[in-house]
Formats: structure tokens, C-alpha cells, sequence
């Protein structure tokens, strides 16, 4: 048993381990745990409207709303949009993020200024989506706007281009936009996990004879595997939740082909008919998207030694 | 460091366990609730100007932005779970207050007889515009529930210059025949868009300046029986916008973009001729924009009103009070005072003069015609007209039937499908089933396919 | 290619190396510049051309209209300030705390744990905002500041983030030494584990203090009396309703909340910079 393991060492330590967590645990069930759970029984109920407070739960038929949301044409469309912007951002912004710490983070190779570039790559971040959202729409103006002023100025196009009504268009903008905001932040937490590591491992390395490339691939990145891991796994979560830069840059549209996930929830609970027993079933689809991604992403970074 | 935080720590814990606020001076408190400061204000002048009020009671008012999308679940909440809190008097804007007077949210209001307004006599004396009754009105029980202050009906605001280069004149009526005034059809407006298209100018600036005259005028609403229900003159809209695109009628811009306040500067691609809209357009856009503060500069005084060529409103902020609020005298003070007083002491008479802060402000258009028959709507920037001429017909005319709650929403994914449509991304039939699509998806409204 | 060459790098892939650099950098700052400008500019000029270089010399009119409102933008200023350290420094301290549980020592529940602190991350938070609100309004809470301090002490991603950083940087050696001589286990955190950790709290308090001074949401809801408004809060306000909008002041108040996030991002940018993670250990 694993505890008369430990008593042979002559004290137990668990209970720090308990004791420690507590705070986190406390203060999820004061203040998350009513709204968590009331969501999921939300799924099974027929509650709609605001003010009415009388709801039933389906007995009959406990799944109705999650079929009603699966079979809604828009939803797919939501998960498959969702998908689309998440990858159209994030593997630039991984790619960029994982350069610029090699970069950075190069012993040998020292680049002049680089505390002043980590700390504005970042800013993009500090705005914002509300504030980002409106500098877009604006550069992207129809038919007057700084980008459309400068493609035809410089006889690129001969009339303005409609950016915010073609759907290829928009995406890529809202994906841009998403790169741009969070590939300084990606950097910062890639950067942050090298310094962690411990640099006589770097030392040794370099009195092998070890070059750049050899000490990024073999040193870096292998210990840089559990925050590469919380990388994926939060720009996963944070990806398929995106919700602010295309409600606020173009409302999902055109023809909602920027439409995500969570503004799909929010439509369905929060606008107008207030179906909350749908919008709640949603997310908990949206949930298990999320989770089941997420547990095949720690299985791919598993500690394979 | 670690003390330093330490003792941050402990400030942030008093000072915020210390933030609820307590009012505790003998005087009853009356909440308010609205989107904007504009009621706020006006209240807060009653309330200066009646000290007899000031003694007895005091304003807390809550004001959160539409924008973000977050005043009507705040409302909703404020109001469902009532006590202390609630609001004793809200707000809502033409986009919403169906759901409140009329909809999901119409039990929580008061009616005014029941505060003891004596409202039909009241509406009768002041000639409040009918729509805007029309709209306030609770229809399980045919009672007033909500009124305003301002009226939204909305015309025809043309550029006088180039209303004499191409129609010889820039006489309303002139200009109203021109384009069909009263009519109720698109005919006329058509021709003098291909007219002012051969002299280079486009009659607007985009296909969602004639969509606000274009949804108001239809004959029924989006949803009938629980049924959405596409009227035949909002499909027409499809084809109307087409037709303006394709034939370089308008600028292709969209409302509130930098492009749109180009056009009201005179400084887009084409000439803008016209716009349509209520006072308020005049007074908080386009006077604004025109790029000059007096005649002759930009566009200012370069512009007139004459009477559209189809009846509609845009628009507007409703007062609407809590069924179980406890001080239902003083609220019928307040509202009466800002909806119903023709008197030259109420809000209405300074509101329509512009004189009601104490200050000389912009003047408008108000829901009582009584007061507007006795008040001065002469602008430097339509040229010393007197824009009542044009804007009290305009609410007689306005239509009130044809809104429903679940309007905002509905007419977003509407025009997005007119876009898709008139672009080119969709065939006719193709941006119907999309419309409809949305509607059946995310709202809960039946749709025949 | 020479060993000598390599220590002084390839010239030419030095070049793009600062060409990439100065390119993102300009695209980093230019979102600042224009927002700086436009608060110089009239609502006039920012509607018919909402991206100018050009400074205006409407700044005056524009601050007079931000304070001209109801609302006091130094109280706006302080809530900021008050609900931001405070969650900051919960978060940081307890997500630290919770991590190093699930590291330096092995429990029974610990796995479950772990997956717990994963699950609450994934839910959506659009849905569940709307049962915390009604929840604190249940429990008075709404007005009140705590409402959006205290939940800070459970923060899933940062717990999970410092967990990742500690697996790969908390030597645990290094807290058997501590015991050895006979530190106790509160004491070996806050003062062995707690400055090996301290490039990943200073990111993390970078993240949480970005991410409450912006919020907007929640706040926007919970606090609806003028004396306990957050400045971004006090921001949307200006925007009232779409008819009438004054976009100067609205600058001027999206730059005057700015601001402080540049100072905050400044002084803790050091630790982002410069390797002071083993300091703790070699001391």
C-alpha cells in the first residue's frame, strides 16, 4: 500500500498535498459550483424565457435538446467555423512563437534589443477585443478604408474590395487578428518554461560542442515538453471558445461563416427567446468536444520515458 | 516586496467589503434604469426644478450601454428578481421595447392608469403621435404601458443644391413629388434615382437608408401567429437593393461606417443626394459630419426636409415603470412630466426648443404635436426650414403594428442575406433558405421551409 | 561552416532575424499609436476617418466630455486598480499554492484533482457567467468588489500552467534537503518553491492583471452603481447607444486605460527578460 510506503519513511506528507488544494477547491464550490451545476440540469429541462422560473425536467424524452442543437444545421456549422479559425491561427502563431524563443533564448547567439522586442510583441494583447475589433473594421472599411485606399492606390484593384462580405476574407482577417493578439503571449510562456530550465544541462551541452540547432531540438524543446502541453491544451481551449473578435468584428456573418460555437450558445440562451435548455446542452457538447481534444492532446505529450 | 503586498493586499479587502454604498438619509429612493444618460439627465432636471420632490425622494440611477449587448439581460434580471434593487422606472429603445411593452417581459410593467395618470385623456390633449401609443400599449389588456418624449417619424433629407441642378428646385414639394412623397411605393423614388444618376449623384449612400423606410412601411411583422412571416414589401427590399447596386444608385456603403458619414460631408464617390431619417439624424449625425458648423461650410445649410415616400419611424426611447413599485405616485410624477406635460414647464416644450437643460441645445422632434405646434423647429442646417412642416406629418404616418420582439435579431440576419444577395454570394432563393435557417435555428420561432 | 563563424553568427541570417523583429514590432505598436491619436481628435474627424497618423488638437474637448459624464473617472480608476492587484495577487498566490500541491507531494486524489482543475478550464465560461451572476445576486454580492476578487483564488489555467513549469523546474531534491533541515512544509513553500517560481508568477501576473483589468463583462453587470464602476466599465458607458457616440472621448478613455497597463507590464517585464529562475537555487 502506498501509504505504509510512506510511513516507512517515517511521515506522511499527503495531507499537504490535500491541505494545499483546499483553498482552489473552497472557493470553486462557493462561487462555481451552483452555476456549473445548474447549467447541466439546465440541458434536461425544458426551461426557456426569462422571469419563468417553472421548469420541467424531460422524463420522456431526457436528450431532446441536445438532438434538437445536433440536428441544427447552424450549429455544425458553428463547430466546423470554430475549427477552421482555431487552425487558420494557431499554427502560424505556434510556428512563429516556437522561432522567436529559439531565437531569443540562443546563448551563443545574442540578439541585440530582444528585451524590448518580448515586451512589444506582447502588447498587442493588453488591448482590447473590443478596441481590436472596431481598428479592424475600420483598416478594412467598404468602400473607403486605409487598405482598400492603398490596393487601389497602388493599382492593385480597381475599385474597393468588400473584405467584411466575403467569407474567405473575414476569416482570414479574424484569424490574422487572433495570430497577431497571441503569438507574443505563446512566446512569453515558451520563453518563460526555457528559463525554467535548469542551465548547466545548456553548459554541459556547449562543452560537447553541441550547435544551435542541435541544443534547440535536443535540449529545448524536450524540456519544454509539459509547458508545450499547456500551450496546446489552453490555445485548444481558449480556440473552440472563441467568442469576442468575430462577435465583434462582424457579428459571425457574412452568411455566418464566422459564426463560433460559443456565439452560438449565446444566441441560443441569451438573445431573444432565452432557450437556455438548449444553449446548456450546446455547451456541454461543446464540453466534451473540448475535453476528448484535450485528452488526446496529453496523450500525444505523454512522458514517453 | 512581500510586505508591500501584504499591506495592498489588506487596503483592496477593506476598501471593497466597504464598497456597497448605503443611503441613509430619511428620503425614499426612487431606481432608475436606462441605456443611456438622456432620461437620467431629464429626471435629474425634474427633480431640480420640483424642490418640493427633492425633499421627499432621490434618484439612484443604473446606466448600462446597449452596446456590448448587456442592458437587456441586466434589466431582465433586475426585474425578475425584484426587492429593493429593482427599478421603479427603465428604459427602452425602439429596437427592444416590444419585448417589454408587448412581449415576454410585458407583465412586469405598470399600466399608467394604474400609477393614476388619467392617460387617454391625456394622449387625446397632447396629440401624441399614434404610433408611439400604438407601440406602449399591453395587448392582453389594451393598456398604456409605455410613452416617450420624442418622436421618430422620419423623411426625406436632401441636399438643396442638388435638388436644383437636377430637378430645377429645392422646394419640398418639388422634391417630394420628385420621389414619390406619399405614395407608399418605390416607383417615383426610382425614377429620380436614374434622373440623378445621369448628373453623376446617387439618390443615398446605401441599401440601409432605405431599409429603415422599407421596414417600417411593410403591413405585418416578422413573426405572425408564432410563424415567422416574410412581408411582401421586405422581400421587396431584396430586389430594391439589387436594383440600386446594379444600376450604381447608391455608394454601396453601410450605415455607421466611416464611409456613410463621408457621404453626409459630401465627400464620397458620388454625390450623395439624400438620406432618410427622423430629427434626431439631423441633430446627433448628421449635422456632425456635414464638416462645418455653419452655413456655408461642408454641407451644413445646404440641406432640407420634405415628406418620404413611404410612412415610417426610427428609433426612439420608451419609459416604461415597475408594476410593484412602491412609490407609484412619485413615478407618475416623473413620467407624466416627460411624456405627457404640453405645457411650456414640461420636459416636451424645452425638448423640442432645445431650451430644456437651461441651455440653448439642439432641438427636436417630440411625441406631443401639441407642443410642436407651439414650438420653433427652424434650423441653420436645413437652411432656416422649420423641420416641424415635415416631421409632424411624418409621425401621423408612422406605423406601430408591425414590430416584434425578437426584431433586431431577425433584421440582422435579414440584411446580411440582402448583402449575400445583392453581392453576388447567393442566388435569390439561396439567401431566403439562409434567413430562414438562422431564424429556425436560433430563435424559437416556427419556419416554414 | 567553421566553428568560429557560428559564435558570431551568420550575418545574413542575423539581418532577416531584425527584419522579422522591427516588422512585428511595428505591428505591435501601431494599434497604440492610433489609439493615442485619436484621442487628439474630434468625433467629427475619427467618424469620416477612423486611422490617421496625424495628431488633432481636440484633446481638451475630448476630456471634457469623458469627465463631463455622470461618472468620476478616478473612482473608475481605483475599482480598476482595487479588483485587479487583488485578483492578481489571489491568483497568483493560490494558483502557485494548488500546483505545488499537485507536484511536491503524492496523494491519493491528486490525479482526480488534476483532471477536476482540467474540467473546470473547459467549460465554457459564456454559459456559466450568467448562473454566477444570478448567484450573487442571490447572495447580495452584486455592487460589491469581492464578487470579482475573491473567485480569483480559483484559477484552472494558472494552477495548470505553474504545474507544467514545476515538473520541468522544481528540483524536488531540493525540498528534501529543505526538510532535512527541518523546514516546515508552509515554510519551504513561500520561501524555497516560491522564488524558483518566479518568471512563471510574473508572467501569470502579467496574464491575470491584463485580463481583470480589461474585463468587461461580468463587471459591467455585477456593478451597476456609479461609485463601484471599473474604468472599462465607465468606457462602454461613453458608447451609450449607437445613434449618438462621442468617439474622441472614447479614445481618450481607452488610452487612459491603457496606460497603467504599461506601467504594470514594465516593471514585471524584467522577469520576462532576464533568467532569474534559478536564483532561488543557487543562493
Amino acid at each position: 500500500m502506498n501509504n505504509t510506503l510512506q510511513k516507512k519513511h517515517g511521515f506522511s506528507y499527503a495531507k499537504y498535498g490535500y491541505l494545499f488544494s483546499l483553498p482552489f477547491f473552497i472557493a470553486f464550490l462557493v462561487f462555481n459550483l451552483y452555476p456549473t451545476l445548474y447549467t447541466v440540469l439546465l440541458g434536461f429541462t425544458d426551461s426557456k424565457g426569462l422571469g419563468n422560473i417553472t421548469f420541467h425536467i424531460l422524463k420522456d424524452d431526457p436528450w431532446k435538446n441536445f438532438r434538437a442543437v445536433l440536428k441544427a444545421p447552424t450549429f455544425i456549422l458553428s463547430i466546423k467555423n470554430t475549427f477552421m479559425l482555431w487552425m487558420m491561427n494557431f499554427i502560424p502563431q505556434i510556428t512563429l512563437a516556437l522561432i522567436l524563443t529559439a531565437w531569443f533564448t540562443s546563448r551563443r547567439n545574442k540578439i541585440r534589443g530582444q528585451g524590448f522586442f518580448k515586451v512589444v510583441f506582447y502588447m498587442p494583447n493588453i488591448i482590447t477585443a473590443a478596441s481590436v475589433a472596431v481598428l479592424f473594421n475600420a483598416l478594412f472599411g467598404y468602400p473607403k478604408g486605409p487598405v482598400n485606399d492603398l490596393l487601389v492606390s497602388a493599382g492593385l484593384r480597381d475599385g474597393a474590395y468588400n473584405f467584411m462580405n466575403s467569407p474567405t476574407a473575414t476569416r482570414w482577417i479574424i484569424a490574422f487578428i487572433q495570430f497577431w493578439m497571441w503569438y507574443g503571449y505563446t512566446m512569453i510562456v515558451l520563453i518563460s518554461g526555457v528559463l525554467g530550465i535548469n542551465p548547466e544541462i545548456y553548459e554541459a551541452a556547449e562543452i560537447d560542442g553541441a550547435n544551435d540547432r542541435q541544443i534547440f531540438f535536443r535540449i529545448t524543446l524536450p524540456n519544454l515538453r509539459t509547458i508545450l502541453t499547456y500551450t496546446l491544451v489552453t490555445s485548444l481551449i481558449g480556440g473552440l471558445s472563441m467568442y469576442d473578435i468575430p462577435k465583434m468584428l462582424n457579428a459571425g456573418n457574412p452568411n455566418n461563416s464566422t459564426l463560433t460555437a460559443t456565439m452560438f450558445i449565446y444566441n441560443q440562451s441569451f438573445q431573444n427567446s432565452y432557450m437556455y435548455a438548449r444553449g446548456a446542452a450546446a455547451s456541454m457538447i461543446l464540453f466534451l468536444i473540448i475535453a476528448a481534444l484535450s485528452a488526446i492532446v496529453f496523450y500525444l505529450m505523454r512522458d514517453r520515458k | 516586496m512581500k510586505k508591500l503586498l501584504a499591506i495592498v493586499l489588506a487596503l483592496v479587502m477593506v476598501v471593497a467589503l466597504g464598497a456597497p454604498v448605503a443611503f441613509a438619509d430619511g428620503k425614499t429612493t426612487i431606481n432608475v434604469m436606462s441605456f443611456t444618460d438622456e432620461v437620467p439627465n431629464m429626471i435629474n432636471r425634474f427633480v431640480e426644478l420640483h424642490p418640493e420632490f427633492a425633499d421627499k425622494y432621490e434618484i439612484n440611477t443604473t446606466i448600462i450601454a446597449t452596446t456590448d449587448g448587456l442592458y437587456q439581460p441586466a434589466l431582465d434580471q433586475a426585474l425578475a428578481s425584484g426587492g429593493a434593487d429593482a427599478p421603479d422606472i427603465y428604459c427602452a429603445e425602439a429596437a427592444f421595447i416590444l419585448k417589454y411593452a408587448q412581449g415576454d417581459m410585458a407583465d412586469f410593467a405598470a399600466a399608467y392608469e394604474d400609477l393614476g395618470i388619467d392617460v387617454d385623456a391625456a394622449i387625446a390633449a397632447s396629440e401624441i403621435a399614434p404610433y408611439s401609443v400604438e407601440i406602449g400599449t399591453r395587448p392582453s389588456d389594451g393598456k398604456v404601458v409605455g410613452l416617450g418624449y420624442q418622436a421618430t417619424g422620419g423623411a426625406f433629407i436632401y441636399r438643396r443644391s442638388i435638388a436644383q441642378d437636377v430637378f430645377g428646385s429645392d422646394d419640398p414639394a418639388v422634391v417630394g413629388e420628385a420621389i414619390g412623397a406619399g405614395t407608399q411605393s418605390w416607383d417615383k423614388f426610382f425614377e429620380a434615382a436614374a434622373a440623378l444618376k445621369e448628373k453623376g449623384y446617387a439618390i443615398v449612400s446605401g441599401d440601409g437608408d432605405i431599409w429603415h423606410a422599407i421596414e417600417n412601411s411593410s403591413d405585418t411583422g416578422w413573426i405572425v401567429d408564432g410563424k415567422l412571416n416574410i412581408d411582401p414589401k421586405r422581400e421587396a427590399f431584396l430586389d430594391l437593393s439589387k436594383k440600386l447596386k446594379d444600376n450604381g444608385y447608391h455608394n454601396d456603403t453601410q450605415d455607421w461606417t466611416e464611409a456613410w458619414y463621408a457621404d453626409m460631408a459630401g465627400i464620397g464617390d458620388q454625390p450623395v443626394f439624400g438620406f432618410y431619417g427622423p430629427a434626431w439624424l439631423i441633430n446627433y449625425v448628421m449635422a456632425g459630419n456635414s464638416g462645418g458648423s455653419a452655413p456655408g461650410e461642408g454641407t451644413y445649410g445646404d440641406w432640407a426636409v420634405c415628406p418620404s415616400n413611404v410612412g415610417f419611424f426610427w428609433g426612439g426611447t420608451w419609459l416604461l415603470a415597475n408594476k410593484n413599485t412602491p412609490n407609484a405616485e412619485a413615478v407618475a410624477e416623473i413620467i407624466k412630466w416627460i411624456t405627457l406635460d404640453d405645457s411650456e414647464d414640461g420636459l416636451q416644450y424645452g425638448w423640442a426648443n432645445g431650451t430644456w437643460s437651461g441651455e440653448q441645445g439642439t432641438k427636436d422632434t417630440v411625441a406631443s404635436g401639441t407642443v410642436m405646434a407651439k414650438s420653433n423647429g427652424e434650423l441653420d442646417f436645413l437652411g432656416g426650414q422649420n423641420m416641424f412642416d415635415a416631421f409632424v406629418p411624418a409621425n401621423e404616418y408612422a406605423n406601430g403594428s408591425n414590430l416584434t420582439q425578437y426584431d433586431e435579431t431577425i433584421n440582422t440576419y435579414w440584411r446580411d442575406a440582402v448583402r449575400q444577395y445583392t453581392a453576388g454570394n447567393l442566388s435569390r432563393d439561396e439567401a431566403i433558405a439562409a434567413f430562414k435557417q438562422n431564424v429556425a435555428d436560433n430563435l424559437d420561432v416556427e419556419v416554414d421551409f | 561552416m567553421s566553428k568560429l563563424e557560428r559564435r558570431d553568427g551568420n550575418p545574413v541570417v542575423k539581418f532577416f532575424i531584425y527584419f522579422v523583429c522591427i516588422i512585428l514590432a511595428v505591428l505591435s505598436i501601431f494599434p497604440f499609436v492610433v489609439m493615442f491619436i485619436n484621442s487628439t481628435r474630434s468625433t467629427f474627424e475619427i467618424q469620416q476617418h477612423a486611422v490617421s497618423l496625424i495628431p488633432s488638437s481636440h484633446l481638451l474637448e475630448n476630456w471634457k466630455v469623458f469627465t463631463g459624464k455622470s461618472f468620476n473617472p478616478t473612482t473608475g480608476f481605483l475599482n480598476s486598480l482595487i479588483v485587479a492587484v487583488g485578483a492578481t495577487a489571489l491568483t497568483v498566490y493560490f494558483s502557485t499554492l494548488t500546483a505545488y500541491a499537485l507536484v511536491a507531494y503524492s496523494w491519493k486524489l491528486r490525479g482526480a484533482m488534476f483532471t477536476f482543475i482540467l474540467c473546470v478550464m473547459m467549460i465554457p465560461s459564456q454559459v456559466t457567467a450568467i448562473g454566477f451572476y444570478q448567484f450573487m445576486y442571490r447572495i447580495h454580492l452584486t455592487n460589491n468588489l469581492l464578487a470579482l476578487i475573491l473567485p480569483a483564488i480559483y484559477a484552472p489555467s494558472s494552477v495548470f500552467f505553474f504545474r507544467q513549469f514545476m515538473l520541468a523546474s522544481l528540483p524536488l531534491e531540493l525540498l528534501d534537503s529543505a526538510r532535512i533541515d527541518g523546514s516546515r512544509e508552509f515554510h519551504t513553500f513561500n520561501h524555497i518553491a516560491m522564488p524558483i517560481m518566479k518568471p512563471a508568477m510574473a508572467t501569470q501576473g502579467i496574464f491575470t492583471f491584463v485580463y481583470t483589468w480589461n474585463n468587461l463583462f461580468m463587471p459591467s453587470i455585477l456593478l451597476t452603481r456609479d461609485e463601484v464602476k471599473t474604468m472599462p466599465v465607465m468606457v462602454s458607458m461613453l458608447k451609450g447607444d449607437i445613434y449618438k457616440r462621442e468617439y474622441g472621448a472614447i479614445y481618450l478613455g481607452l488610452a487612459l486605460t491603457v496606460l497603467p497597463l504599461f506601467i504594470v507590464y514594465f516593471a514585471l517585464s524584467k522577469y520576462i527578460i532576464a533568467g532569474v529562475a534559478l536564483g532561488g537555487v543557487k543562493g
